[in-house]
């Protein structure tokens, strides 16, 4: 009886205790670090896994996807390149170097999609609006909209008028900026994520006029290509390109950003 | 129309010839052709004649086979014609110069002579040869072919006799490798005309023509499969081929007139060397196929740019020291066979300092049969522009040696150049304005990993969107809300200035008893006594404005009374101020110590509402 008792508690250790003890044990900061120095002894294929370990553990940043995105560039395979560059720059869209990558990585694929022009203002305050991350700009507005108002409080509780004049206005100020960070925060992020986008896996796919696959080819887009997904239906896709085009996609040929 | 001319000559002649006949005696029944050697017994080697008269006119002569003899002249033709006391006698006659070649005795069959109308048979004609001197097989050199020199081919097609032939020297090759081709014009037939039709493309190759100065076509003597031909070399060329797969030479198309004997029926024609037929034919090399293989991509060098063959490279730097902006002069030789004409200029590594311009090229190339050979030699014209002491690294310069499959690099020494400061103003033609450039951009690649700290935060776990994000947010304006309503209940509170008089008049008791509400609980009567007396003169000395050591009772009174303080009160704090004065020096019984303190202070709290 009591042999079988402990027979219970080990199983129960081992199946239930040590997974736990098993998903701990390959830090997720070490997984980056070994990474990191696979990459730089060219072993690209090496690095990506450790790099995919990091993922896979449930964790994210925007190094993790930009080293990601540079070991398949160093490999060649654009379409992941692209995809984890991607991804990194909607964690950290004003970064300049996420951005050099994601243009060269473009420039050796097959497809050369211009771009609709937009209008230089919008340009303008896309860049603006992109230029902080979203947490960066979740932490200036916490930290803005507290300094305001505690200058504001300073105001109401100081005798003399030349702390009381600066107060009063500077913590205006600080409250304005702050609204001003809560609303391009989440300006950017209804941008980055209210529109769902994927990159083209297969080597070439056609684009359908309808989600059927007897359907009118309307034109061929090819891997690295990013989408942007209109609408779902089945195992269909509906995509727009960059320059406007809009057809029908099977979607196990792309691979959501 | 063409027959018909040929044939307006005889008519002619016979016409005539039977004029003849009927003006002179006819001796023709006794025509007669006999054929004569000039020996009988020969050597081999030697020349003699044979000759075959008739004693009348020609008009077809068929002349026998001349087997085992070489015919070296002839056929040569005379006549003669002789009139005596009206008697005309003609005679004409026939003759080929002859070298035996076998030893042996031949019978040299009879001639077919076509005499007034009737075929004639000469007599045959024995010959002796005997072993004489070697007979010389065709001469070397000569400019012409001589078709009689060279035995007859046994088959009569034209394509045994003429022909071209691509011979390359080797036919399986890797890129870049040269090998040579020669075509070559085999013949033993009389060729009268020849045009050149097409060259060969040599599509995917380089090529490099053999020059050969010498205009007259060389004639030689060669056995091709056990036929003996003239040949003539027309063409030899070194190729390179630029691509690999199995590529195709192109043959070479050339026209040739041919003469051919032809048997005729007409005498004369017969009469003066026989008749023969031209004919054209076009005749084609066959093409060759040259199996190219690639260059192996193991082992290939860094910097390798497509020389192939076998080479060696030499480099000097004319000088060691120079002043800044002097030239200097930096030589690279390359020395060996391979496609030296193709080769790239090698890329000359300097420090950044010193100004290189595009290499002279300078080539002392030989083309032969066994390929290109020679050296080529880059002159750099190098400026330095600062003083300092600078290196000429190495250059490196790699070949494929097609005969060992390998690749090799070779590499020059480097030099040092030691520039010593230049003349002042002569850098003036070197830069613009300012002196400057631009720093250039050699290349684009992807900007490198992030090594630092990674920022790692689980998914869905970022400051944006969380619960503590939103706590901040609202923090600030609660906080300011409750400020906002603290500050107004503060004034509120702080309106009725005698509710605030009495708050502050008992915190002001308070003060100035405090020593005399530790006495109290201290339980020692004598001390506490002069603490309240202590601290009520002190109260009054701060309210009244008066100092300690001029207060009494006649002016606290006074002031007390100016202040609209009223009697009973007045009178209560000189009670009190006695009592205290009182219990110094004798105990009180009357009233408890407890009392005295309250008292103390309700007089004090009065007085602060009151004044």
């Amino acid at each position: 009886m009591h042999n079988r008792l402990n027979h219970f508690f080990y199983s129960f250790i081992l199946l239930v205790i040590s997974p736990l003890f098993l998903c701990a044990k390959e830090n997720p900061e070490a997984s980056f670090a070994k990474g990191n120095s696979q990459y730089a002894k060219a072993q690209y294929k090496e690095a990506a896994q450790s790099y995919e370990e990091v993922l896979n553990d449930g964790y994210k940043s925007a190094d993790v996807y930009f080293n990601l995105g540079n070991a398949y560039y160093k490999m060649g395979e654009m379409a992941p390149a692209i995809l984890y560059y991607e991804k990194a720059y909607k964690l950290t869209p004003g970064d300049q170097e996420i951005n050099l990558n994601l243009q060269l990585a473009n420039l050796k694929i097959a497809d050369k999609i211009d771009a609709v022009p937009e209008f230089f203002l919008a340009k303008w305050w896309k860049s603006f609006v992109l230029f902080f991350s979203v947490q960066a700009l979740s932490v200036f507005a916490a930290i803005l909209l507290l300094l305001g108002f505690a200058l504001l409080i300073v105001y109401l509780f100081a005798e003399l008028m030349i702390i009381k004049k600066p107060a009063f206005y500077a913590g205006i100020c600080l409250i304005v900026l702050g609204l001003l960070s809560v609303f391009i925060g989440n300006l950017q992020n209804s941008y980055l994520h209210n529109s769902t986008q994927a990159i083209v896996f297969n080597g070439t796919v056609n684009v359908k006029s309808g989600p059927d696959e007897k359907g009118k080819t309307l034109f061929v887009i090819h891997e690295g290509t990013k989408v942007t997904i209109k609408q779902n239906d089945d195992n269909w896709i509906k995509v727009e390109l960059p320059n406007g085009n809009i057809g029908w996609i099977e979607s196990v040929a792309v691979k959501e950003i | 129309m063409k027959m018909k001319h040929y044939y307006i000559l005889p008519l002619l002649l016979l016409w005539t010839s039977a004029i003849f006949a009927n003006g002179i005696k006819p001796g023709a029944q006794d025509v007669k052709v006999t054929a004569t050697v000039s020996k009988n017994v020969v050597g081999t080697g030697e020349v003699f004649e044979i000759s075959f008269s008739v004693n009348g006119n020609i008009e077809s002569f068929n002349p026998p086979a001349l087997n085992g003899f070489q015919v070296v002249g002839g056929p040569n033709q005379s006549s003669s014609y002789s009139s005596i006391n009206g008697n005309t006698t003609s005679s004409m006659s026939v003759s080929y110069d002859l070298v035996a070649v076998k030893e042996g005795e031949f019978v040299i069959g009879p001639a077919i002579v076509g005499v007034n109308g009737k075929q004639i048979k000469s007599n045959a004609v024995k010959v002796k040869v005997v072993k004489g001197r070697a007979v010389p097989q065709g001469n070397q050199g000569n400019a012409a072919p001589q078709r009689d020199q060279v035995a007859d081919g046994n088959s009569t097609d034209i394509s045994k006799r003429l022909f071209l032939r691509a011979i390359a020297n080797k036919t399986n090759v890797y890129i870049g490798e040269q090998f040579s081709v020669s075509y070559k014009l085999y013949t033993n037939i009389d060729l009268v005309d020849n045009a050149l039709d097409k060259l060969p493309d040599f599509n995917g190759f380089w090529s490099q023509e053999i020059k050969n100065n010498n205009p007259n076509v060389q004639w030689e003597i060669e056995s091709y499969n056990g036929v003996k031909y003239h040949v003539a070399t027309l063409k030899q060329i070194i190729l390179f081929p630029e691509r690999f797969g199995k590529l195709t030479l192109d043959p070479l198309a050339m026209t040739f007139v041919v003469r051919q004997a032809a048997p005729s029926n007409d005498p004369i024609e017969q009469f003066f060397g026989g008749s023969y037929k031209d004919t054209k034919y076009k005749i084609k090399s066959t093409p060759i196929t040259i199996n190219v293989k690639p260059l192996p991509e193991a082992g290939k060098p860094e910097g390798f740019n497509g020389a192939v063959g076998n080479f060696s490279i030499g480099a000097n730097l004319d000088k060691t020291s120079v002043k800044a902006n002097e030239a200097l002069n930096y030589a690279l030789k390359i020395t060996g066979s391979g496609n030296l004409k193709l080769l790239k200029a090698p890329e000359l590594t300097l420090p950044a300092d010193i100004e290189k311009y595009d290499p002279k090229v300078n080539d002392n190339i030989n083309e032969s049969m066994t390929g290109v050979s020679g050296s080529r030699e880059y002159s750099y014209l190098l400026i330095p522009r600062h003083e300092g002491n600078y290196t000429i690294e190495p250059l490196k310069f790699s070949y494929f040696n097609p005969s060992t499959g390998k690749y090799v690099t070779l590499s020059t020494g480097s030099f040092a150049v030691k520039v010593a400061k230049g003349d002042p103003g002569s850098n003036v033609t070197a830069y613009a304005a300012g002196g400057q450039q631009d720093v250039k951009m050699l290349a684009k690649d992807i900007a490198y990993i992030r090594t630092g700290n990674s920022g790692l935060t689980r998914d869905g776990e970022g400051f944006y969107g969380s619960a503590l994000y939103y706590v901040l947010l609202c923090t600030g304006p609660v906080l300011f809300l409750a400020a906002f309503g603290y500050r107004k209940w503060h004034r509120e509170n702080n309106r009725d200035i005698v509710k605030v008089r009495g708050r502050n008049a008992n915190k002001v008791a308070a003060k100035h008893l405090a020593n005399a509400g530790k006495q109290l609980l201290g339980g020692d009567k004598k001390a506490f006594y002069e603490d309240v007396y202590r601290g009520m003169y002190g109260y009054l000395s701060d309210k009244l404005n008066i100092s300690a050591a001029d207060l009494n009772k006649d002016n606290i009174r006074d002031q007390l009374k100016a202040r609209a303080v009223n009697e009973s009160l007045i009178d209560q704090l000189t009670e009190t101020l006695d009592l205290c004065e009182m219990a110094r020096y004798a105990p009180i019984t009357s009233i408890s110590e407890q009392e005295v303190f309250d008292k103390a202070k309700a007089i004090i709290n009065d007085i602060e509402n009151n004044a």
